[in-house]
């Protein structure tokens, strides 16, 4: 989860979104290169006196065109290739439906049984100690780690968002439609996300938790639940 | 801490930013004053310590990442590599089964 002051991505726990970082890393340095010259270029022109003889500038209208377009195709490229790498179908081990509603997310596994449970926020005056104020839920949502999990998100009542940042998921759970996702955590852990639709008043306590675990683990949760 | 350059870029926890920078800042520093030094134009000397500044910190950023990149791909292919020697060893899938089993033929 992100620290109170953070302003920069969690860690990376899936493959696209630490190609995100890496894109985002990228892109930061170009707005320096960019901010550094627009900086140099405004300090200059406030030294220089102001003159109305210039006619014909074709040389630097030329590089003023062909620097900005080298510019875009730098940032374009990998942009688009992590677009199409996020829209890639692979054949999922697991499908998980997350159905918002409000107050609450609903979850589903029904590739094997039928489980299914409702997730809330754990209040904060029922929170154990050490545990994270607003994040925390009663059920969370464990899935095997390294694997290919499609998630399918809706909405039963009004707009919700099924969001997880450090695995780059995001995707509106609207009523009456399907929206289909997709992801694979590298490493076991427990990964924090919030609803990123409005939704009520109680938007801001409605959490995602997903607890990465090795395939045994989820195995051995799967049936203690379904029991 | 973290130290954000210009208020965005933290060249402390992005990999290749710091050293960027600071190549970015020597070759500036190269070559505005060797132009100077060899025309004694302070103003085109600070525009080319610009473009040396720009153009150095964006060649090494580009050299960095792509090592970077390699490097990532190289450590992936070890992690599955030493992942599947643990599950395939002393079965058929086994590679140094199967050398193993070609040196016996030949002897």
């Amino acid at each position: 989860m992100a620290n109170h002051t953070q302003f920069g991505f969690q860690d990376a726990s899936s493959p696209i979104m630490e190609e995100l970082v890496e894109f985002h890393d990228h892109a930061l340095m170009v707005a320096l290169a960019i901010c550094s010259l627009v900086l140099y270029l405004l300090a200059l022109m406030l030294m220089e006196k102001l003159s109305s003889n210039t006619v014909d500038a074709q040389e630097v209208e030329l590089v003023w065109t062909i620097l900005p377009a080298i510019v875009l195709i730098m940032l374009a490229l990998p942009s688009l290739q992590i677009l199409y790498m996020m829209d890639e179908i692979d054949e999922p081990d697991l499908t998980l439906k997350a159905i918002g509603h409000q107050w609450y997310w609903t979850y589903e596994y029904t590739d094997f049984k039928d489980l299914t449970f409702d997730s809330y926020m754990l209040p904060t005056t029922d929170l154990p100690l050490g545990n994270f104020r607003l994040l925390e839920v009663d059920h969370r949502v464990v899935i095997p780690m390294e694997s290919h999990i499609r998630v399918i998100v809706t909405a039963d009542d009004v707009l919700h968002s099924w969001a997880v940042p450090s695995l780059g998921v995001k995707t509106d759970a609207i009523p009456g439609r399907l929206n289909q996702t997709s992801f694979i955590t590298t490493r076991p852990g427990i990964f924090y996300g919030q609803c990123s639709e409005i939704c009520g008043a109680n938007h801001s306590f409605m959490p995602i938790v997903v607890e990465s675990a090795p395939l045994n683990h989820f195995e051995n949760w799967s049936s203690l639940l379904s029991s | 801490q973290s130290f954000k350059l210009l208020g965005f870029l933290d060249v402390q926890s992005v990999p290749c930013a710091r050293e960027s920078v600071l190549y970015g800042s020597l070759g500036s520093l190269v070559v505005g004053l060797g132009h100077f030094l060899a025309t004694s134009r302070v103003r085109r000397s600070c525009d080319f310590a610009v473009g040396g500044f720009l153009s150095t910190m964006l060649g090494y950023w580009f050299y960095c990442r792509y090592n970077l990149a390699q490097q990532r791909i190289r450590q992936r292919m070890l992690k599955e590599g030493m992942q599947n020697r643990m599950l395939f060893e002393g079965s058929y899938l086994d590679p140094e089964r199967n050398q193993t089993g070609n040196e016996r033929s030949d002897s």
